[in-house]
């Protein structure tokens, strides 16, 4: 149990009013519009969209998760967070065609790619499921909040998970995805600060660099530094397949729209950029700075490692990070360190409320309910939305117990049957809705199939995840590409609609000739 | 010059290798500063080493790509509302 000195409780409670009056005192520009309650107007220079993805990317599990994976398998678990590296790909890729299409989201997005009821489907499909999904990611995030809670002051885990979810609520509600972006940079330069001095305390408190690598040679573990120190090509429990798996998933993926959950976020992100190179470079830096975060936590990880070696339960080792701040930092600065925990949550939670918002009042209300509402009536609707998620996110929150367990399968297997479908409805004009439609029910049943149910009964051998991935990218693409080649294209005039205006990557070549042939690419060529 | 330094809105719109290499380059970045960044704290001097190749990295990607994106951006930005209303305009002239 944590004890609070005078000095821990200003800063927790300086932090907590200053990172919320900071969000609440943009309540009038967020109330002007639905561009501004959910985009910020579309005019954020690049470091706003960064700071954003890196506060909001930046979670309390994503320490427990990472120091999971360091202490099992060393070093080399840096790669499961490496995932953020298909932003390498999509920063000059996906972000540039996203942004030229101005949708607000990703659902919005499928109207103006494919035409017809299929394209309406999936706009309320995917609405749907990203309701769902920030529900879900507030969920596990809250619950992890609560763990934190529980460890330091003994609180229940619920308690921890409603009150400080509650917090970020209130400039959500109040100015949107201001708000939101102000916070978020406000909270990320608070976080950043408190990840390098915790990080470099837990350094410094296992007798430094020299002392650890003392230590794992001691140990006979000195091959935990090595990044690259895999059980085998195929075998063991982190074989390079699986590296190799998650390079091309990641790096691959960046030429596509929705292969990692991330990029639902990350979208939000680029349409608040100002132009397409605001946009690049905000998804490019912000992610830059996810990826040094993630080394400073695998290093905290290790030093936690070598300090207690033998601790076989996985939730009190993923604790690593969270127990060198408590357990080792001055009285005084406890209350810094919990001030950053709070902002690293605030502003996740913040963005998923945004997020979610974005989708049920822009893609359901204003594009199938009432489509002629008023801008005040859209904001109105969009606060009102946000609540709706709050509250569903502590149901979900109440029903995960492992969050290693829960990450793991939503990135892994949750993504698998689509992350091929979501490359090629950027890269090529024949795909269609109804392809991209199947994709997505064959993926939700086969996931299940795959991972839990027939290992269950014994009809298939539990696979590695990385097998399972290419397991379910071969049997969706048997499903959607049939479906694809035996349903009409999409409408041409649509298509060349979006060509025009996104200039997609990839083979778009009888769509490309029929603009030509209407003159449309001309309409971009006069000089300044 | 092996990569274009200057580019109309036309040329910037297609892709290029520049578009390519920027990503090369960018990935290499990610991937060296990763390593890096951790080393810096258990090998030191292979950690600095590989932390400042990762940013030749980002200096390069940023060297190759920076003029395309600006022009890109210039022109859309700058022509995003009238060329919407025109290419709406003729689109449902053909659809009539």
């Amino acid at each position: 149990m944590v004890v609070f000195t005078f000095l821990d409780w200003f800063w927790l409670l300086s932090f907590l009013v200053l990172m919320t009056l900071c969000g609440v005192l943009f309540y009038r520009l967020g109330k002007r519009s639905e561009s501004d309650f959910f985009l910020a107007g579309r005019g954020l220079p690049w470091w706003l969209p960064a700071s954003s993805v890196f506060a909001t990317h930046t979670a309390t599990d994503s320490p427990m998760w990472i120091s999971g994976v360091i202490y099992r398998y060393g070093m080399t678990g840096i790669w499961y967070a490496f995932f953020a590296a298909w932003c390498a790909t999509s920063a000059f890729i996906s972000t540039r065609i996203f942004r030229r299409s101005l949708a607000y989201s990703q659902a919005e997005w499928q109207t103006l790619r494919f035409s017809g009821l299929g394209a309406e489907l999936l706009r309320g499909w995917m609405a749907g499921w990203q309701i769902f999904m920030q529900m879900f990611i507030m969920g596990w995030v809250g619950m992890a909040m609560g763990k934190v809670c529980n460890y330091a002051f003994g609180w229940d885990q619920w308690v921890g998970m409603v009150l400080f979810s509650s917090v970020s609520a209130i400039y959500a509600l109040a100015s949107g995805y201001w708000g939101v972006v102000m916070a978020d940079f406000q909270q990320g330069v608070i976080a950043g600060i408190a990840i390098v001095i915790v990080s470099v305390w837990g350094v410094v408190v296992a007798n430094g660099p020299a002392g650890i690598i003392r230590r794992l040679t001691e140990m006979d573990q000195l091959w935990r530094i090595n990044p690259f120190a895999f059980s085998g090509f195929f075998t063991g429990d982190f074989p390079a397949a699986w590296f190799l798996t998650m390079v091309v998933i990641a790096l691959l993926g960046g030429f596509g729209m929705g292969t990692t959950i991330d990029w639902y976020t990350e979208a939000q992100r680029i349409q608040s950029a100002r132009t397409v190179r605001d946009a690049a470079y905000g998804i490019w830096s912000g992610t830059l700075l996810i990826l040094v975060t993630n080394s400073l936590w695998a290093v905290a990880a290790l030093a936690f490692f070598v300090l207690f070696p033998n601790i076989p339960d996985t939730s009190e080792y993923e604790m690593a990070w969270y127990r060198i701040g408590f357990d080792y930092l001055p009285p005084g600065m406890i209350g810094f360190f919990f001030a950053a925990i709070v902002a690293i949550h605030l502003s996740t939670i913040a963005s998923s409320l945004n997020l979610g918002a974005l989708y049920l009042t822009r893609d359901l209300y204003h594009r199938y309910v009432r489509p002629e509402a008023s801008q005040s009536r859209l904001v109105w609707v969009g606060r009102l939305s946000t609540l709706v998620l709050l509250l569903g996110s502590f149901v979900y929150g109440s029903m995960m117990q492992e969050i290693t367990r829960w990450l793991i399968f939503a990135i892994w297997i949750m993504a698998a049957g689509v992350w091929l479908p979501n490359i090629l409805q950027v890269i090529w004009w024949r795909f269609n809705s109804w392809g991209y439609l199947a994709s997505w029910i064959a993926n939700l049943g086969l996931s299940w199939l795959v991972v839990w149910v027939l290992p269950a009964f014994g009809i298939l051998p539990v696979l590695p995840d990385y097998v399972q991935f290419w397991l379910l990218l071969v049997l969706g693409l048997a499903i959607y590409i049939p479906v694809t080649l035996l349903t009409a294209p999409d409408e041409l005039h649509h298509l060349v609609r979006y060509y025009v205006q996104s200039r997609p990557i990839g083979f778009w070549g009888p769509v490309r000739k029929e603009a030509e042939r209407l003159g449309l690419l001309r309409l971009i060529q006069v000089e300044p | 010059m092996v990569f274009r330094r200057k580019w109309t809105a036309h040329e910037a719109d297609e892709w290029t290798k520049e578009d390519y290499w920027a990503v090369v380059f960018s990935s290499l970045s990610y991937l060296l500063v990763t390593i890096g960044s951790a080393l810096c704290f258990l090998l030191p001097v292979w950690g600095i080493l590989l932390t400042g190749a990762g940013l030749v990295c980002a200096g390069v990607m940023y060297w190759i790509i920076d003029p395309k994106l600006r022009t890109i951006s210039l022109e859309y930005e700058a022509r995003q509302k009238e060329y919407l209303k025109e290419l709406d305009r003729i689109m449902s002239w053909e659809e009539r």
